[in-house]
């Protein structure tokens, strides 16, 4: 038992440094966290990904492409930021000699970077989301550098991601999946531990829920809100409004709160039409919330945030249309 | 005496099967639930409200004004190169449509050719909603390089240099200058008003009963030989799938079949093209557009525009665009904002499989139907097809 402890020791310190020369290598790079892939600009961050849509579909890729063809690169953005910032990207040959390890400083190092660049977009600021579509012509090694510049300090920063495009090779995938399974195998023979850690992990999870249903008590108090809707039920796709109450466990009307108000369906990701407002303080507690529209019917929910001066509640409000 | 008693037990549980079995009939014989009626009800265009108000347009329900709409509409001397009006793309006999993946005027423009048919009834206006009413939308085509390619001085002196046009403008909104004597407020009104005389055309163009509406008539009125004649079982499972397990009224709701919302269902690219940012796109220009339900060339004296109030921001809306109505499908293929598929079959096959959106998040989830299940529904959404009404009149 105390051998497979050892191993799995090693494995798992093994496969720790193994991450954190990936990370290290690219604190301006293309990186994978958590089954998605993120490129990284200095502290800014994006999710990455590549599409290969006429050739493969709905298929994405991290880094290297399977086919010289039309790839549409993407980055949406993990950091609000990058929606006011100068980006701008480039393609070039890899002509460094250094493959996957190639940086900035060997990309500095090149003479004439306009002759080996094959795609180019000049600095732009896109609000959304960042997108380049390329149609490669040929197969071969490939860097993408990805520039931002900070809007008030003016200072440029950089990722680098070689790639292949044609890509047949496996990298460091057999390495990975070899691991995991070894990882995996050590597991099941140490059940005994398996079941241990499983408790504790439960125990945690029963802390944070306690620690979840008494904090609200900790920096707000609770409060109640009810509404009522003087139009009539909510008909899906009527623009309406609402008219919001809103108490403490007391009885004793919140006036003066400032109050927003978001929603959405859980189930389908995604939010209200419409972006309501309060327009008016009504007084004795209750607010008048205009711009209320469904689309569909299902399961809503409208979420009312209240600040006050005692600090701030969240009220979720469950509605079934 | 034990055989006997079984005997009783056997005749009794035959009569409660045959209880039984009448009962269930009774229940078949009423296919649909009160939920269900109820949702049916509201696909009905029996249950479309009437024309709602558009104060923005203070001609919009003149007769005089759609009857000169009508004309502008299919008018190609307010192209560039004279062979081009609003009525290249949107064709009568396509139901406003072109049959084209994206539309070809003057050049290939970035999107598919939405129909007309209903559109009066939504608060946006194109796939990513960039106008907030039909008279704004119908002047940016007029202006736009790919499709007709002139600009509102022209379009102006041609409605000036035109006897006929110019006596029914002025009789619509008073005195009309040149281009040339207009200062830019004067030429802004005078360019909105052939926005405003063209979606008093369109206002008037309608969807008519499909054999679903038929249906539900006969539903209500409960005529159960028409129920059977209107619809066969392929199509009335199709329309069960449609209310219930295929999830498609979630947006393709309401008499129209359109909840007249934006939402990402992970469209494929079209080649050569960046992916489409849709709405997120949409949101910003109806906000800044010179002719919006909060600029002057409104009619509104109240300056009411709620929709603009409470529009709605965020990254959810990257990638998605606007519910297009399931009426006339028939008229309409190519589908999708960029036509990317070609049949209705491909569009179903494309929502039970619900990929992965390449930008944003695909809203829908896959639906796991079989085959027969999916021409079960391609079949109910042939119901809906119907002739539509123009000026008053069917065609």
């Amino acid at each position: 038992m105390i051998s497979f402890r050892v191993t799995l020791y090693c494995c798992l310190i093994s496969f720790c440094i193994v991450l954190y020369s990936e990370d290290t290598q690219a604190h301006g790079g293309v990186v994978e966290e958590d089954d998605i892939c993120v490129i990284k600009v200095n502290y800014l961050r994006a999710h990455f990904k590549v599409y290969q849509p006429e050739a493969l579909g709905h298929e994405q890729f991290c880094e290297d492409l399977p086919a010289a063809a039309e790839s549409v690169f993407v980055m949406e953005y993990l950091h609000d930021s990058l929606s006011e910032m100068l980006i701008d990207f480039r393609i070039i040959r890899d002509v460094t000699g250094k493959g996957r390890f190639a940086r900035m400083e060997d990309i500095d190092l090149i003479d004439d970077i306009d002759s080996v660049t094959v795609f180019y977009q000049a600095p732009i600021i896109e609000p959304d989301i960042f997108l380049v579509n390329y149609q490669f012509i040929e197969e071969g090694d490939f860097i993408g550098i990805v520039s931002v510049r900070h809007p008030e300090t003016g200072k440029n920063y950089t990722a680098v991601f070689p790639f292949e495009v044609g890509f047949t090779g496996l990298g460091y995938w057999p390495f990975f999946i070899g691991l995991l399974v070894f990882i995996q195998f050590q597991y099941f023979l140490m059940s005994g531990r398996l079941k241990h850690w499983f408790g504790r992990k439960v125990s945690t999870a029963a802390c944070l829920v306690l620690c979840l249903v008494f904090s609200p008590a900790l920096f707000a108090e609770n409060l109640v809100v009810t509404y009522t809707t003087p139009d009539g039920d909510p008909e899906i796709n009527k623009m309406h409004h609402w008219i919001l109450h809103i108490e403490d466990d007391n009885g004793l009307e919140i006036e003066g709160a400032t109050v927003d108000v978001e929603g959405g369906m859980p189930k389908h990701n995604h939010g209200l039409p419409t972006k309501p407002l309060i327009t008016v303080e009504l007084g004795g507690g209750s607010y008048k919330l205009e711009g209320m529209r469904f689309h569909m019917g299902g399961y809503w929910e409208i979420v009312v945030n209240i600040t006050t001066n005692n600090g701030s509640s969240k009220v979720t409000i469950p509605l079934q249309l | 005496m034990s055989f006997g008693f079984l005997k009783i037990i056997a005749v009794l549980f035959a009569l409660s099967l045959f209880v039984s079995a009448c009962d269930s009939d009774s229940f078949r014989s009423s296919e649909w639930t009160e939920a269900e009626i109820t949702t049916l009800k509201s696909l009905w265009l029996e249950s479309l409200s009437d024309l709602p108000d558009d104060p923005s347009n203070v001609v919009a329900n003149n007769v005089m004004a759609a009857e000169f709409g009508s004309k502008l509409f299919s008018d190609t001397r307010l192209s560039a190169n004279g062979g081009i009006s609003c009525s290249t793309c949107h064709q009568v006999d396509r139901r406003f449509t072109d049959g084209l993946k994206k539309a070809l005027a003057i050049g290939l423009s970035d999107r598919n050719t939405p129909s007309i048919v209903g559109s009066q009834y939504s608060p946006w206006q194109y796939w990513d909603g960039r106008r907030d009413s039909q008279w704004s939308q119908a002047l940016a085509p007029l202006e736009n390089a790919h499709e007709h390619g002139i600009n509102r001085s022209q379009a102006v002196d041609i409605i000036f240099k035109d006897a006929n046009y110019r006596m029914t403008y002025e009789a619509l909104f008073g005195p009309l200058k040149s281009a040339m004597e207009s200062n830019n407020i004067e030429l802004n009104i005078a360019f909105a008003n052939i926005g405003k005389s063209i979606a008093a055309f369109e206002r008037t163009i309608l969807p008519t009963a499909s054999r679903f509406d038929d249906y539900v008539t006969a539903l209500i009125k409960g005529d159960m030989v028409a129920q059977s004649e209107i619809l066969n079982k392929d199509e009335r499972a199709g329309l069960h799938l449609f209310i219930g397990k295929a999830n498609c009224t979630q947006c393709h709701n309401g008499p129209l079949l359109t909840n007249q919302e934006f939402h990402n269902t992970g469209a494929i690219n079209f080649s050569g093209d960046l992916p489409d940012k849709g709405r997120a796109g949409g949101v910003r220009e109806v906000i800044d557009s010179e002719f919006n339900c909060r600029s002057i060339y409104s009619d509104d004296p109240a300056q009411n525009c709620p929709e603009l109030d409470f529009i709605r921001t965020g990254v959810e809306l990257i990638g998605a665009v606007r519910t297009p109505s399931l009426r006339n499908l028939e008229h309409t293929a190519p589908f999708m904002h960029k036509g990317q598929l070609q049949s209705i079959a491909d569009v179903l096959n494309h929502y039970n499989e619900a990929p992965d959106a390449m930008i944003g998040h695909n809203e829908a989830e896959p639906l796991g139907l079989n085959d027969i299940e999916l021409s079960q529904l391609e079949a109910f959404l042939t119901t809906l097809a119907a002739p539509i009404s123009l000026l008053g009149a069917e065609l």
